[in-house]
């Protein structure tokens, strides 16, 4: 029984990612009174794209094919380690944390190469820019998991979960409140939103991300984008799950699940408007600077560890 | 009720002199009120003599110790309101720049002052003491040139940070007090934690924690090294009156308030840890002071970092101890004033003639301003300690206390910087006064006011250094006894 | 009531961690409107725990000082700080000597050494060690702040931010001193505050900058 659950989380994720990318978009253009696209808007742009042909650059090897099934294996893979409705996942063991990093960065390197090997000017642009990124938020994505998986002493992701579900809400700890500010700063990053990456941006010299993908078409696009809105969802759950997992069923029950699900959509609405925020009153960093904003994510994730030695249980 | 006299004729005074916009009216009521404070200071001091320690209300006090600085007080800012009438014609009119303004500002510096020494409540000395700093900030920048908004800024601020530290001190004291027992209402009078001192058990660590805030913070007021470093810039910068109300009477009253702590904490946790701290504090500002001395180019920042090194001075009587010890450093606190504002009376004189404070740019002095050169002369030998003039007797008070507590280090220091300090005023003077004239002085002749001030100031230093007149030993005794 | 009394009580076991939390952003701040909003978080966060502290122990001068330091601190000095940002005219960059990456290390430097000297001094007094600490830190974030950044009004806001440090630990070990002294020394920062804001004007009108780091002009 708990499998299914688990089972029903990685498909809620997986399924329901589109529309998280929906809604922060239709969040934005509210703030900035346009009407907006539709929340749906993302699924019609897959299905769109699965129906289209696949172009190839010819100068592209067979690297350029297979990044996106990587990207989108490695984001569905990272799915299955995030708890959602219970704390338990699919995939989890001591030490998964460091796995679930690695997941992802590995997803992000074929990228990297596929645009490489792309063979455009905005791919090889993009592909640079992204692997320092990705070098620079490495750090802080770890050294935020290990302060909590510290206080928590236990090493598997769910673990953090059960430990955190015992402790009182208000017994907020300042290893955490540094742990979820370096992990924010990390989600910003890695999922290339503002102010690091600009994900609605045409303007060549402000791309990341966009400069990427943008030989890629058909299914091929359809699978990137779909792993990118993946990836902000998993990392979303992953936020909740680990800072604010109060409301997760402890018992397999109808009832206990279905309130699961309801506190998690709102807690995901939260998270949700508050990046649309952050997204509509930051303006984007210039690329030397980003530099400076990981660093001051890594530093503050190294003194989230640092803490853990001063802080009581 | 005599208590508050002084103080409500200094405040009448900043505020009334702003009614006159002519230069002489103001100068005239500034005068006129100003005799009146200096008559009110002179009544509460002679009561004090008389009956004893006066209190009014919670807050205010006098006692023996109180008395004699504000004795200082009276006698310094009579001096520089004469002086400042003179002067003040060379102070060109602008907007906050008028004598009104100047006069007012000095009133009001001179009710913070007279305030700090009249404190009985340790956080009111504390009001007062930043109180102090915020009425002469202005002052300083007083000139609005490029040098006095630097100076007035640094100050400002250097001077804000120190004093927030002495709060942190004054807070941590407070602690030690309500936790050993006392009454928070009254845990913050100076009265009643000397006397609930030796019966209390006061925490000592918090209680020496609190002094080095303390003297930190009040010792930044006061000058010493290390924290000394916008007292050069800022009695260089200001306008002459004020460098010598800085020098002569606000260090004092800095040196107050730290006295007031030292008695407490030395009945606390006994006289050895505060009194070591005085010495440091001390010797390294004599040191620095005085080794900086050498390699001075501006006349005033000369007297400035003259000012640090009798700071230290005084700080190694009060850190000695002993009766000698006490008795050098209190006379040394009057000498120095009025040794110092005779020396910044001259340095006022001279950049007026010269238009600059620059000492390698003027020459032969003695031929071209006679009259400000013999008073520059007698300052500067009194300032170095030579006898006939009073701080010989202070400093040999003090050099004989360290020589019965065997504290060789403490002398051969002492003597050394003596003899550094000694030849640095004679190079720098030698070089005054003596080769080729530079520059036409444009006044020549003193003023009757400042001939006036000046000629009393000298003969002050010569009666202290033949014989300290008796009434005044009586009062030094009474001080003397507050602090056992 | 049971409701309130359980609010403060949580409240005084936990507001240090969000004191930590503004110290760490206002060093990163590269904006001097930015950090001005810091501060008065800062003091609005304080506010809080006076107001605590005075349902907690029941002071009613507590809740003058609280009412005092809301009006003064969270919006009367905020106010005056960005009508003097505007009125100057000069560059709103905070014009640091460290980098962020430096300064967030300097500050958790800073938080772990304040935490180090409450251990040694915590036997003697029995106070939450953690906020405390928050105080001893916002004193050493202020000192910092001070010294590494380059303009006028940053200075300006170092002191205040060490002013503040000061004012929470003595709330926090002696529930603040007797009310006359409280109000004195508001009104002493308040004036402080008002001729530095002077000052900023006269620098700027004879330098044509704001940046302290260039008043070398007396050395020696």
């Amino acid at each position: 029984m708990t499998t299914a659950i688990n089972v029903l989380q990685a498909l809620l994720l997986i399924l329901g990612a589109p529309l998280v990318t929906g809604i922060v978009g239709k969040i934005k253009a509210a703030i900035q009174r346009r009407q907006g696209a539709s929340i749906w808007r993302p699924y019609a742009e897959i299905a769109k794209l699965f129906r289209k042909e696949d172009l190839v650059p010819p100068s592209a090897s067979w690297v350029f094919r297979f990044a996106p099934k990587v990207l989108f294996a490695t984001a569905v893979c990272a799915v299955a380690f995030v708890p959602v409705l219970q704390p338990s996942a699919l995939l989890g063991s001591r030490g998964d944390f460091f796995f679930l990093v690695y997941l992802l960065a590995l997803g992000r390197f074929f990228l990297s190469l596929g645009a490489l090997d792309g063979g455009s000017a905005f791919g090889g642009m993009g592909a640079s820019r992204d692997a320092l990124i990705s070098t620079l938020a490495e750090a802080p994505f770890l050294l935020g998991l290990v302060a909590v998986s510290i206080m928590s002493a236990h090493a598997d992701i769910p673990g953090i979960v059960m430990w955190t579900l015992q402790r009182n809400v208000f017994d907020i700890s300042a290893v955490h409140i540094l742990a979820f500010t370096s992990l924010a700063m990390v989600v910003l990053a890695e999922t290339g939103r503002m102010p690091v990456d600009n994900p609605t941006t045409h303007l060549e010299l402000t791309m990341i991300h966009e400069g990427m993908v943008l030989e890629y078409s058909g299914p091929s696009l359809a699978l990137v984008e779909w792993a990118s809105a993946i990836k902000l969802h998993a990392m979303l759950a992953l936020l909740i799950s680990l800072f604010g997992p109060w409301g997760m069923a402890s018992t397999v029950s109808v009832w206990g699940i279905a309130a699961a699900l309801l506190l998690y959509l709102a807690k995901l609405t939260a998270l949700m408007i508050l990046l649309a925020l952050v997204e509509s009153v930051v303006a984007k960093l210039r690329m030397y600077l980003v530099p400076d904003f990981l660093g001051v994510a890594s530093a503050v994730s190294a003194l989230a560890v640092i803490f853990t030695t001063l802080v009581k249980r | 009720m005599i208590l508050l006299l002084p103080l409500i004729f200094a405040l009448l005074g900043a505020v009334l002199v702003l009614g006159f916009r002519d230069r002489r009216a103001a100068t005239r009521a500034a005068l006129t009120i100003g005799a009146f404070e200096v008559a009110s200071l002179g009544a509460l001091v002679w009561q004090v003599h008389r009956q004893g320690p006066q209190q009014f209300g919670r807050y205010l006090r006098a006692d023996g110790l109180s008395s004699f600085f504000l004795m200082n007080i009276a006698f310094i800012f009579a001096l520089v309101l004469v002086y400042a009438s003179g002067y003040l014609r060379h102070i060109p009119e602008g907007r906050f720049s008028s004598p009104r303004w100047f006069y007012a500002l000095v009133f009001l510096f001179l009710f913070t002052m007279v305030s700090v020494c009249l404190s009985a409540n340790l956080g009111l000395l504390w009001i007062m003491m930043e109180g102090t700093t915020l009425a002469s900030a202005l002052l300083v920048g007083f000139y609005n040139t490029e040098g006095a908004v630097e100076a007035g800024w640094k100050y400002l601020i250097v001077c804000t940070v120190g004093i927030a530290f002495a709060l942190f001190g004054t807070i941590v004291l407070y602690l030690a007090a309500v936790q050993a027992g006392m009454n928070p209402a009254a845990a913050l009078d100076w009265v009643a934690l000397m006397d609930a001192v030796p019966g209390l058990g006061f925490d000592p660590h918090l209680v020496k924690l609190a002094f080095v805030f303390v003297i930190v913070g009040y010792g930044t007021k006061i000058g010493f090294v290390p924290m000394h470093s916008w007292l050069p810039d800022a009695h260089a910068e200001a306008p002459t009156p004020i460098s010598a109300l800085l020098s002569a009477v606000l260090l004092n009253c800095a040196m107050y308030a730290v006295m007031r702590y030292d008695a407490i904490v030395s009945r606390a946790t006994g006289p050895a840890f505060p009194h070591t701290l005085l010495l440091i504090f001390g010797l390294l500002s004599m040191v620095v002071a005085g080794l900086l001395i050498l390699v001075q180019r501006n006349l005033k920042r000369l007297l400035a970092y003259s000012s640090v090194e009798h700071m230290g001075i005084i700080a190694i009587g009060l850190g000695l101890g002993g009766p000698l010890g006490l008795f050098g450093a209190l006379l040394h606190t009057f000498n120095h004033s009025v040794a110092k504002s005779l020396l910044f009376f001259s340095a006022g004189n001279v950049r007026h003639n010269f238009g600059t404070l620059r000492m390698d740019s003027i020459g032969g002095m003695s031929r071209t301003l006679p009259q400000t050169s013999a008073a520059l002369v007698v300052g500067s030998l009194a300032i170095v300690g030579l006898p006939p003039f009073g701080l010989f007797i202070s400093e040999f008070a003090i050099l004989s206390e360290a020589f019965g507590q065997a504290r060789f280090l403490v002398v051969g220091l002492f003597l050394v910087m003596l003899s550094v300090v000694f030849g640095g005023f004679a190079y720098h003077l030698l070089r005054l006064l003596g080769g080729e004239p530079a520059g036409v002085p444009s006044s020549p002749k003193l003023i009757p006011s400042e001939y006036a001030v000046m000629g009393i100031a000298a003969l002050c230093l010569l009666v202290f250094g033949a014989r300290i007149p008796h009434l005044f030993g009586v009062f030094l005794q009474e001080a003397i006894a507050v602090m056992r | 009531m049971g409701l309130v009394a359980i609010a403060t009580a949580k409240f005084l076991g936990s507001f240090s961690v969000f004191l930590f939390l503004t110290v760490l952003l206002m060093v990163v701040a590269r904006r001097i409107s930015t950090s001005v909003l810091l501060f008065s978080l800062q003091s609005a966060i304080i506010t809080a725990e006076v107001f605590a502290m005075g349902v907690r122990e029941k002071l009613a001068a507590a809740y003058v000082v609280g009412a005092l330091v809301l009006l003064i601190k969270v919006i009367a000095i905020p106010y005056a700080f960005f009508r003097l940002v505007d009125r100057l005219k000069s560059p709103r960059d905070v014009k640091a000597s460290t980098t962020p990456t430096q300064s967030v290390f300097i500050a958790g430097a800073m938080i772990y050494l304040s935490y180090a000297a409450v251990h040694s001094f915590g036997q003697t007094v029995h106070v939450p060690e953690d906020a405390l600490a928050a105080a001893v830190a916002l004193i050493l974030t202020g000192s910092f702040l001070m010294v590494s950044r380059k303009k006028a009004l940053m200075q300006m806001l170092g002191l205040l931010v060490l002013e503040n440090g000061i004012f929470l630990a003595a709330l926090i070990t002696t529930f603040g001193m007797p009310l006359v002294i409280e109000i004195g020394i508001f009104f002493d920062i308040l004036v402080g505050l008002l001729l530095m804001g002077i000052f900023t004007f006269r620098i700027r009108d004879t330098f044509d900058h704001l940046d302290v780091s260039k008043l070398r002009r007396l050395r020696g």
